[in-house]
């Protein structure tokens, strides 16, 4: 499992892993295949056959499902997590780490925090569609609401964790105002922000196919919605490896980020 | 004129409802160009005198003067080595060298002048845009040399600088830091629990006790080192192996041994 | 530079401030007639809500009732959890082929969120208890299986040798070396399991449940009332926080007895 200590990193080892990972899944296939068709072990009203789940992603790809096609549906969630995660982190990073230069900051700011942060964010739904009913503000209020909490606890602890000989240091040269800010607390608070905002992608990613899976016109939460009420199990199949899929990729390209904004660490 | 004028300092520390003397009485003046090294036990507070005359901390009796003008907080024209090297992580060599003369507004060309001059020095050319992780611990520590020297401040302190190196490592860099202080002499205050380091490279060697510290005594290195000739020989080994280094190391551990002898374990 | 930790008084000023300022604003807002009580109801009338709901019965059952609903189906779905994360991770320590065999399927399934598994849920459970408690588990069940395969998986080196050359078979090496060595390890994956879980938990009463402080939320935003939906809220926000507190305590106890 991943990540593992570096004991064997050839490329044969990597290969040999490769080969295994394939081998699985495919003996899975073959499994599957066993248990719901061939042994009919389980029936396909239950859970759908490799086939069908095919035959439902052709359908929804290509014809579209429930209002639209899957890429469309894909793409308005992305779109939607996408930008409430960016406005939410942006003021999240800023607000952690004023409340991890300043002592005064973090005690004004604690309280309301304090308050906040045990409410799981999926706890939000049912509120925002009181205040903002079924639709895309909705959405976007508790994807702010989930990604918020963990951008600003992990950029707090990023400025905190930095040591104390730096500081010193900044002192001692001189470091003031802009500058300390730019050339030396984010850049020291850096690999927290991004553990930070790793979480908040996640906690967006999730907290969005919730609220969509309990009313939404399209996005991949709604195919899982559409496909639950029209009792189509291939095509829930489908809507789960989308989910399952766009949040890898979007992790994926956040960690890419991530690598090029600290050019200066050493390889894990 | 850059000297360092400790008047009867001392330090309280208040924790909780305790109180703890760390220093006590502290009269030590580093005349300018003067290389000052304190040495003590662990705990005795020398690295607390270093940290107020860097602003780092403050006394609470008595006063610390730099260049005649109380210290009151940290800045470039007292520029700190410190123990774990303190270089920023995320900065290159050249960058982190570079950090201090963009707060002191040096321009562009001078910047640079300054900076080739000290990496040459510090034989770190070919380094300029390695990131510190990519550096041993002697090279990290030249390069936070290179940062404070860069900086012309009107007095070094350096805190235990060699501490952290490997024994070979510091044997060098002892070397390198002879050879750059007599070359750019300035006022140096230099803080170290290592006897021989103390003896090879400073003009005088206050000897504190356990804590509440004191100094015990201030030994004068320098006239012993002008008479005996000790910078004609090239390596360090030679310089320790010379009776007159000998005795002024022996002289100094009977000191130290002092100490222990006085607190019961 | 950070400076030091603030003078009591003045921390507490702070605090005080702060906390004031945002009931202030909240009570402004939800007076001021912007809109109705039922929208925005203020602090004090949340309270009152919650107060009542304590023993007034809302959406079937009292607000007691609901949590003790939704914790039951918590604990089971975290029990199972650990009863098959602890064991599978440990045997994925020890054993490669395990490991090879388990984890490329355990990295495929990981990145579906738990919530996806819901029309299942509904479909396999109908708003029986299975419901939750699958998406629970699917919640729960990765950073106990993570956690407890890294802190046996990393155990160093000079332990197993010393196993091996005591003696100790698979079954021995597993339960007295590997299961002790990994314990802080695996108390940290129960706290970010407990967490996750309780949040599927949540997510899982929003759609299907008939009984839970979800289920209770959702009936109270079907109904426009603020008041009830935040009353929810906080006690959803108060049992999570006493869980971790109380695992905190655990992970705390533990450290302490190995001197770490």
């Amino acid at each position: 499992m991943t990540p593992a200590p570096a004991r064997e990193s050839s490329a044969a080892s990597r290969a040999a892993r490769l080969i295994w990972a394939f081998g699985t899944l495919f003996m899975v296939l073959v499994l599957w295949q066993g248990v719901t068709v061939w042994w009919g072990w389980v029936s396909t009203a239950r859970f759908p056959a490799p086939a069908e789940v095919v035959s439902a992603l052709r359908q929804i790809a290509v014809d579209g499902y429930g209002n639209a096609r899957l890429h469309e549906h894909a793409l308005r969630s992305v779109l939607l997590v996408t930008s409430g995660f960016f406005v939410a982190s942006s003021v999240g990073v800023v607000l952690g780490l004023a409340m991890g230069a300043s002592r005064r900051v973090e005690a004004f700011v604690n309280p309301v925090f304090l308050l906040l942060r045990p409410i799981p964010p999926l706890a939000w739904i049912p509120l925002a569609i009181v205040w903002l009913g079924l639709g895309d503000a909705a959405k976007l209020m508790v994807i702010f609401v989930s990604a918020f909490v963990p951008s600003v606890i992990n950029s707090f602890s990023g400025v905190r964790q930095i040591e104390t000989p730096l500081f010193e240091a900044a002192a001692m040269l001189n470091a003031r105002g802009w500058r300390y800010w730019k050339e030396v607390l984010v850049p020291g608070a850096l690999p927290s922000i991004f553990t930070g905002l790793r979480l908040s992608l996640q906690a967006s990613w999730t907290t969005l196919v919730a609220a969509e899976l309990v009313g939404a016109i399209a996005g991949l939460g709604s195919i899982l919605n559409q496909s639950a009420q029209d009792i189509y199990p291939a095509m829930i199949v489908v809507g789960m490896a989308s989910v399952a899929l766009c949040g890898w990729l979007m992790t994926l390209a956040l960690g890419s980020i991530e690598t090029r904004a600290m050019p200066w660490r050493a390889a894990p | 004129m850059a000297n360092i004028q400790f008047q009867r300092v001392g330090r309280v520390f208040r924790q909780g409802g305790t109180e703890v003397v760390a220093l006590e009485d502290i009269d030590l003046e580093v005349q300018d160009r003067e290389f000052v090294a304190i040495v003590g036990p662990s705990g005795c507070g020398k690295t607390t005198c270093l940290r107020m005359a860097a602003g780092l901390d403050h006394a609470t009796s008595g006063s610390v003067r730099v260049g005649g003008v109380e210290v009151k907080s940290p800045g470039p024209d007292r520029a700190v080595v410190f123990q774990q090297f303190a270089l920023f992580p995320w900065k290159t060599v050249w960058d982190n060298i570079e950090f201090g003369l963009v707060s002191l507004g040096v321009d562009v060309a001078e910047r640079r002048r300054r900076i080739e001059h000290y990496i040459a020095l510090m034989g770190l050319a070919g380094y300029e845009r390695a990131f510190p992780h990519q550096l041993s611990g002697g090279m990290q520590q030249r390069v936070a040399i290179a940062r404070a020297y860069v900086l012309d401040p009107k007095v070094l302190l350096m805190d235990e600088p060699f501490g952290a190196l490997d024994a070979q490592t510091r044997v060098v860099m002892q070397e390198e830091l002879v050879r750059l202080a007599r070359r750019h002499p300035r006022t140096v205050l230099f803080i170290t629990h290592a006897v021989e380091e103390a003896v090879y490279l400073a003009d005088r060697i206050a000897v504190m006790t356990r804590r509440p510290g004191r100094i015990r005594e201030v030994i004068d290195v320098k006239s012993v080192r002008e008479s005996e000739r000790w910078d004609a020989l090239e390596r360090i080994e030679d310089v320790m192996d010379q009776p007159s280094f000998v005795h002024l190391r022996t002289h100094i551990w009977k000191l130290l041994r002092e100490q222990q002898g006085e607190q019961a374990h | 530079m950070i400076g030091p930790p603030l003078a009591q008084r003045e921390l507490l000023r702070l605090t005080g401030a702060g906390t004031f300022a945002f009931l202030a604003l909240w009570s402004a807002a939800a007076l001021s007639g912007i809109t109705s009580q039922q929208f925005l109801p203020a602090p004090w009338e949340v309270l009152a809500r919650f107060a009542r709901l304590l023993t007034e019965p809302f959406a079937g059952y009292t607000l007691l009732v609901h949590l003790s609903s939704s914790l039951q189906r918590f604990a089971m779905g975290f029990a199972l959890a650990v009863a098959a994360g602890l064991p599978l991770g440990l045997l994925m320590a020890h054993f490669r082929w395990i490991d090879r065999l388990v984890a490329p399927l355990f990295e495929a399934v990981r990145f579906v969120a738990p919530i996806a598994w819901v029309p299942f849920a509904a479909l396999w459970f109908g708003t029986g208890i299975g419901g939750p408690v699958l998406i629970i588990f699917m919640g729960a069940f990765p950073p106990v299986l993570i956690n407890t395969y890294r802190g046996a998986k990393f155990v160093e080196a000079k332990y197993l040798e010393a196993a091996r050359m005591l003696g100790a078979g698979p079954w021995r090496t597993m339960t007295e070396v590997l299961l002790p060595a990994a314990v802080p390890s695996i108390v940290a994956g129960l706290r970010i399991s407990a967490g996750l879980g309780w949040q599927s938990l949540v997510g899982a009463e929003l759609i299907v449940a008939s009984s839970g402080v979800g289920y209770m939320m959702v009936k109270g935003q079907a109904a426009v009332s603020t008041a009830t939906v935040m009353s929810g809220m906080i006690a959803i926000g108060l049992v999570g926080l006493l869980i971790d507190v109380v695992l905190r305590r655990l992970h705390r106890h533990i450290e302490q007895r190995r001197g770490l």
